[in-house]
């Protein structure tokens, strides 16, 4: 017979590495935004209607009657897709704002430093939450466009598959833009609407003036302001179409330089809290 | 030792919140006070290996706090201020929690059960935190400290914010923990009776300084031996047939203090009943630990003052 | 019937959630602590008391009078509500001074009076500092110092002292202490029980949104009689001692903890403490100390509230 009351209770084995605790932040915050319904709207929306248009639009150039047999430049139609720009804006704002604004919020992030972890593992473990997601508006409706044009016939597999090739490390460009930006916004305030306002304020406060004022003044280098225009290029140019008018390689060198400088300042931003909540 | 620091310095701007701080603190339950702004919380982030020193080193459980992630794996901390995930259950944080200090999976659920249980959060594990009370919340972040059974519990104010109840089962639990083999306990605290109950070892700071530190005991005896007498009835009488009996007696408002001389006790209960005075208390005069930090914190501002 | 403060049936909802339900009382005079579990109504009475709420049941007064809609009463009472959010961008100075400018009183007199209620309570030395600097133990402060320089009649104070560092509660409590010793009234609450009783041993203890207790704490805890008083008494014969008591007729119980220890529970604490004296000096018995553990505000609230 034995008596065994809830008491103060012993761990008796050894504690795991740091990749899975990294990957206990990453799994846990990927479950709980699959379950939050307005995330699901927006990304089950997100991808429909991106994947659809960008279909539509690799199926109308295919029939407009163009001189040139189907080839990889037909791409860059639906890898410079507007709609895209709106998705990943709505998905950065309502997934990516609270990834860390609601920590600081309720001051969990705490927490998560006082586990056996580096702010380095909770800035990746956030960016993997919300790269995945994004990566659902800008990479997979390339894909599947490119497939669904392969199987009915318009393009070679050859052709389809060097353009989702392409479109893998143009889309993951795009991405990994996005989730530095949204989390560097992210981690800016405890409110994660002023977040998800940035995220817009970022893409149409600058592309749409941007456009604008190239159309009024007429001179296409005000475009480089602009992080979506500056993608397009570098998508139009990795599907060897013709330029847009500004030089992929300085709007490359723009996208990836400030994605570098968001996750830095993201960085020295995160290792800084702990000192401004104390 | 458990925690062992040499010349160790931290400076936010032109405040040096820990000032060359030079400790040896040994095992088991370990008090820390001292006034607002006195570098406790500093201290126990550089502890944490939160913050870099600015300089000088420090060691907790022997290992360098430059040692980081091996220091936190070893530490169950529980802040002060709200912490909590509000959308989470309490189930689901503390095992979410033990998961990210490196437990698997099942092991994280079946220890979240376990700590919930110890600290006694019933069915409302299963409820989201932001719907708890504060003595569920505490009790909450008491637990997911506990989840990945560290060696060394770091408390600060643990009792804020909770009602008479809920801040004597908090106090026992930390006091449960602050008895378990191997188990370790800081706790820092504003109230000095609650580290008096709990603590064997006190370390008090002022200004990043240690200005005392070393057993409760050892740090409350040295007072004179004396008795302090409780007495209902005509007190300053009381105290001036004492007076006469010999007795060095005088009246303060926590009653009489006399220095004890044999043949004290007899007089007191004989003086009691020639004036028909009760007695409600008589016992050694201890000094508090309030009246001790009182004394040190007074002492070292005056030459700044 | 002349407390500080009379409540005859008040009852008060926000919706469904209980804040008092016909509590009933009189109690003020000079320091009075309530205590009572988290949610148990106290900020609840409080607010009644200053007129920000409206009771939806029953009469209340403060010093004879009804606070709702009440301005003249404000001016005789001073509060420190329980939140600790200040205007961060004033400092300790501006702050207290900018309270009175709404008291109606003229600037310079406001500025003389800010000034001297900041030293009463310990921070001159900060005054003229932005509050958002201010330690939590430095705005309970700040708070105090609002509440006293008009000089009302008296306090309401919201758990005064969570939050500060021991020096600041120290510096607190003497302030009300004197406060009350120049004959002003103090309600105050605070979940720290051994503070309450270093001040006052007059405690009203609420529950529920009822008062279920009120009065001198030990008057309170001898009425208690389902938990027999214990006393702990030290002595080298515990046992013929507890001969010696034997004739008390109240005495429940004896025990022997220890070898020098004898543990008394009694239904009459008073009678007990009365004989006492008699029966040790009679009996030449040496008796070394003598306590009881649960004569306290603490042992009260765990006897009556759980």
């Amino acid at each position: 017979m034995s008596i065994t009351l809830p008491t103060y209770s012993r761990l008796e084995i050894p504690l795991l590495g740091r990749r899975q605790r990294v990957w206990a932040i990453i799994a846990t915050g990927l479950r709980k935004e699959l379950r939050r319904p307005a995330a699901i709207v927006v990304m089950a929306l997100g991808a429909a209607f991106t994947t659809i248009t960008s279909i539509a639009i690799l199926f109308i150039a295919t029939i407009i009657p163009s001189g040139q047999a189907p080839n990889l430049t037909f791409f860059a139609g639906p890898a410079s897709n507007f709609f895209v720009l709106f998705f990943v804006s709505l998905m950065a704002s309502v997934i990516g704002a609270g990834l860390i604004a609601d920590d600081l919020q309720s001051m969990a992030f705490t927490l998560y430093l006082s586990r056996p972890i580096t702010q380095l593992d909770y800035l990746l473990a956030k960016a993997a939450i919300l790269a995945p997601l994004v990566a659902m508006v800008t990479i997979l409706p390339l894909l599947l466009a490119a497939l669904v044009a392969a199987f009915l016939g318009f393009f070679s597999w050859t052709i389809a598959l060097e353009a989702m090739g392409i479109s893998i490390v143009v889309g993951g460009l795009l991405t990994l833009f996005y989730t530095a930006i949204t989390l560097f916004l992210s981690s800016l305030s405890r409110r994660k609407g002023i977040a998800g306002a940035g995220v817009f304020a970022v893409n149409f406060g600058l592309t749409i003036p941007a456009e604008v004022l190239t159309i009024v003044i007429g001179n296409r280098s005000i475009l480089y302001l602009s992080p979506w225009d500056n993608y397009v290029a570098v998508a139009t140019a990795a599907f060897g179409a013709s330029s847009t008018g500004i030089d992929w390689a300085v709007a490359l060198a723009i996208l990836l330089g400030v994605t570098v400088l968001a996750a830095l300042v993201t960085y020295v931003r995160m290792k800084a809290v702990e000192v401004i909540t104390g | 030792m458990l925690v062992e620091t040499a010349g160790l310095t931290k400076v936010f701007g032109e405040v040096r919140a820990v000032d060359d701080l030079t400790v040896k603190i040994p095992d088991g339950a370990i008090g820390l006070v001292g006034p607002n702004g006195a570098g406790k919380t500093t201290f126990l982030r550089l502890l944490l290996s939160l913050l870099r020193p600015t300089a000088g080193t420090a060691k907790v459980l022997g290992r360098d706090i430059e040692d980081g992630l091996a220091v936190r794996e070893r530490i169950g901390y529980m802040p002060e201020h709200d912490c909590l995930i509000p959308d989470m259950t309490g189930v689901g944080l503390v095992s979410y929690m033990g998961r990210v200090s490196g437990l698997d999976r099942d092991t994280a659920m079946s220890r979240s059960h376990d700590v919930l249980q110890f600290v006694g959060v019933e069915e409302e594990r299963y409820r989201k935190v932001a719907e708890y009370s504060t003595g569920m919340k505490q009790k909450v972040k008491l637990a997911q400290a506990m989840v990945h059974d560290p060696q060394l519990y770091i408390f600060d104010e643990p009792t804020t914010g909770l009602d008479p109840r809920g801040r004597s089962e908090m106090l026992d639990l930390v006091g449960t923990i602050a008895k378990s083999p191997g188990r370790n306990v800081i706790l820092s605290s504003h109230l000095l009776p609650d580290v008096e109950t709990i603590c064997k070892y006190i370390v008090i700071l002022d200004g990043g300084h240690q200005i005392a530190a070393g057993e409760l005991s050892q740090l409350l005896s040295g007072g004179t031996d004396r008795l302090r007498i409780d007495v209902r009835g005509d007190r300053d009488a009381f105290a001036r047939l004492l007076k006469d009996a010999g007795f060095d007696a005088d009246a303060g408002p926590s009653g009489l203090h006399v220095s004890r001389k044999p043949g004290l006790e007899a007089a007191v209960f004989e003086t009691a009943k020639s004036l028909g005075a009760e007695v409600r208390y008589m016992g050694k005069e201890i000094r508090s630990l309030e009246e001790l930090f009182l004394e040190l914190v007074a002492r070292t501002e005056k030459p700044g003052a | 019937m002349n407390g500080v403060v009379e409540a005859v049936g008040v009852s008060k909802w926000y919706g469904e959630v209980l804040g008092l339900n016909a509590f009933t009382a009189s109690f003020g005079k000079g320091i009075t602590g309530l205590v009572g579990p988290n949610g148990a109504g106290k900020s609840t009475l409080f607010k009644l008391l200053i007129g920000q709420l409206h009771s939806d049941q029953g009469k209340i007064t403060l010093l004879g009078e009804n606070p709702w809609n009440n301005v003249p009463l404000k001016r005789r009472l001073g509060y420190c509500p329980e939140q600790n959010q200040l205007y961060g961008w004033l400092t300790g100075q501006q702050f207290v001074e900018t309270l009175l400018r709404l008291d109606g009183m003229p600037a310079a007199e406001s500025r003389k009076e800010a000034t001297a209620a900041l030293k009463v309570v310990g921070l001159s030395s900060a005054a003229h500092r932005p509050t958002r600097g201010y330690s939590r133990g430095m705005r309970q402060r700040a708070k105090l110092a609002q509440a006293l320089a008009h000089h009302p009649e008296i306090l309401i104070l919201d758990e005064p002292l969570s939050g500060a560092d021991p020096a600041g509660r120290v510096h607190i409590l003497r302030t009300i202490s004197e406060f009350a010793k120049d004959g002003g009234h103090v309600l105050m609450s605070t979940h720290v029980l051994y503070e309450i009783e270093r001040v006052t041993n007059n405690i009203v203890l609420i529950h529920n949104g009822k008062a279920i207790a009120s009065g001198n704490i030990h008057a309170i805890r001898a009425l208690i009689d389902t938990h027999p008083h214990a006393v702990r008494i030290e002595t080298s014969k515990p046992r013929q001692l507890a001969q010696a008591l034997a004739r008390m007729e109240h005495l429940v119980s004896f025990e022997f903890p220890a070898a020098d220890t004898l543990l008394v529970r009694t239904r009459k604490p008073d009678a007990f403490y009365r004989e006492l004296p008699q029966i040790v000096s009679d009996t030449k018995l040496d008796v070394r100390g003598l306590e009881s553990p649960d004569d306290s505000l603490d042992a009260v609230f765990r006897y009556l509230v759980g």
